[in-house]
């Protein structure tokens, strides 16, 4: 009897601490972008970076850029981004790939991408505001924008296949560039991925 | 051993059922796993880049000799239209790669004697120059004789240095437009073919026909109030036409008068002043007069002055013999 005081004290004070370790169970850690972390096997970062790589060097290998610079002179094409639409059923940010894309396009050098419809809007307005507000030396000049030779189209679409506690999901991502005079497309791209899904209850590797 | 095999029958068939709705475990070996790195598209960019700038050197070079070769060889207008990027007729291959900013890559060139063409060397892809995308420069001795530009309504052809001139382009969108309300008229499509008449009506408003032509589709497609307003400019039209052809040629006919007066009075001078004896040599004979044919011409006039020479036996104070005729029927 002298003893399950101590037992009591013990016992109560290891609740303690195992109720403590519960609350602080959230770990976060900073990992490498470029590490492929699959968890949920939804559409995430690694598939966004894959599409974005393949379609990166599809484009600046593509034969369109040598033909319309030849017929140029050396000019740089000027790409505007048009829809590039999600046909999946889940979400899927296409803005992730899709400004990569256009990253690559501007550092290579070889492209010139001009504002989309949504981000002119408001450097026109800024335009149209510095005619009334700006000096006349500082002010920019109406009639001076650079026109799209091609638009960046594309969409995602996805097949999905499941069983019991498997699934299989494929990803196919198209991009085109359309000629803006003629609706000649003048390059196409394409990235597939497919993934397998196996939630299995107790398993080991 | 038969109540064995008996009881082992059914556990066979639940096998063999097994078997057919076997596992449908996918074997296949991955090939991207979670702690795997992916490649950056970093190098494909820095690789593209140098490729580029290498590529767009090259170009920029051929370019620039090209425009160096041709600025030394252009005089006056012909270096004026490089510096606008317009290809004009007379230019050599040089000047024309100059005003397309393009460089020998951008063309096949084809000789045959001395003709040779240049067309693009990418079909979808051709050099434009300020007025459009050319799709043929035709040379002769080296010399641009005729450019075939891509238009909506088709390839224009300039071969003349008129057609270059701003009207005659207008002129010649219109007639393309005219003709392409033809085929759909042809086609029964009268609605298209009504569209194409006003579009071309709007560039060549002076043609009294095409008014002629939108007010006939009009009545046809029971539209009688604009058919009625086209009708009557169609008459305008030509009620003008007609006063402007009368005033051309009235205009023609009196600087004829003149010139016959003209005449005149210089062979009476010539008369008077001859010799008696005849001249060894003729009359220096006048210029022909012949006014210039008007574009309409309702009314002809025609001048024909015949010197006299003098002879021994007419008097230097008689006048000579007017013109033969200025006839106007």
């Amino acid at each position: 009897m002298p003893l399950a005081l101590p037992l009591r004290r013990a016992a109560t004070l290891g609740l303690a601490a195992l109720a403590l370790a519960a609350c602080n169970n959230k770990r976060v850690s900073r990992v490498d972008p470029a590490s492929v972390t699959d968890l949920s096997g939804r559409w995430n970062d690694v598939d966004s970076r894959l599409v974005a790589n393949e379609l990166i060097t599809q484009s600046l290998s593509g034969g369109w850029l040598g033909n319309y610079q030849s017929a140029r002179g050396g000019q740089a094409p000027a790409v505007i981004v048009g829809g590039f639409r999600n046909r999946t059923l889940e979400h899927v940010p296409i803005g992730t790939f899709v400004k990569d894309l256009e990253r690559a396009f501007v550092n290579s050098g070889r492209v010139r991408v001009v504002a989309s419809r949504d981000e002119r809007s408001e450097v026109r307005d800024e335009r149209q505001d510095q005619q009334e507000n700006a000096a006349a030396d500082s002010r920019a000049k109406l009639g001076r924008e650079l026109g799209a030779s091609y638009m960046l189209q594309g969409d995602v679409q996805a097949i999905e296949d499941a069983e019991g506690r498997e699934k299989i999901v494929f990803y196919q991502v198209d991009a085109f560039l359309v000629d803006l005079e003629s609706n000649q497309k003048v390059w196409i791209g394409q990235h597939k991925i497919k993934k397998y899904i196996d939630r299995r209850r107790i398993g080991w590797d | 051993m038969r109540t064995h095999i008996t009881h082992a029958l059914p556990l066979l068939a639940l096998a063999a059922l097994a078997a057919c709705n076997g596992p449908r475990r996918v074997r296949e070996r991955p090939i991207m796993v979670n702690g795997d790195r992916l490649p950056s598209a970093e190098q494909a960019v820095a690789k593209a880049n140098q490729q580029g700038a290498r590529e767009q050197q090259a170009l920029v070079r051929s370019r620039d000799s090209v425009y160096a070769r041709a600025v030394a060889t252009c005089r006056g207008e012909s270096c004026a239209y490089i510096t606008r990027g317009e290809v004009a007729l007379g230019m050599t291959p040089a000047q024309v790669m100059a005003a397309t900013r393009t460089s020998p890559q951008a063309w096949t060139w084809r000789a045959s004697g001395d003709a040779g063409v240049l067309v693009p060397r990418t079909a979808g892809m051709a050099p434009r120059d300020a007025n459009g995308e050319l799709v043929m420069v035709q040379f002769r001795d080296d010399r641009v004789q005729s450019l075939s530009f891509r238009e909506p309504q088709g390839i224009r052809v300039v071969a003349s240095p008129l057609d270059t001139v701003a009207e005659e382009r207008t002129l010649a969108r219109a007639n393309a437009l005219v003709k392409e309300g033809d085929d759909f008229l042809a086609a029964g499509d009268r609605a298209r073919a009504l569209d194409r008449f006003d579009r071309a009506a709007v560039l060549n408003g002076d043609d009294p026909h095409l008014q002629y032509r939108i007010a006939t589709l009009l009545d046809q497609q029971l539209r009688p109030l604009e058919a009625q307003i086209r009708y009557q400019r169609f008459l305008n039209d030509e009620r003008i036409r007609i006063i402007a052809a009368q005033g051309t040629a009235n205009a023609q006919l009196a600087e004829a008068i003149a010139q016959a007066r003209q005449r005149l009075i210089v062979l009476e001078r010539q008369n008077a002043a001859a010799p008696a004896t005849p001249p060894a040599a003729p009359a220096p004979s006048p210029a022909p007069v012949a006014p210039p044919a008007p574009a309409v011409q309702p009314v002809t006039v025609e001048v024909k002055v015949t010197p006299t020479p003098a002879t021994p036996s007419t008097s230097p104070a008689t006048p000579t013999t007017p013109p033969d005729s200025v006839r106007t029927p």
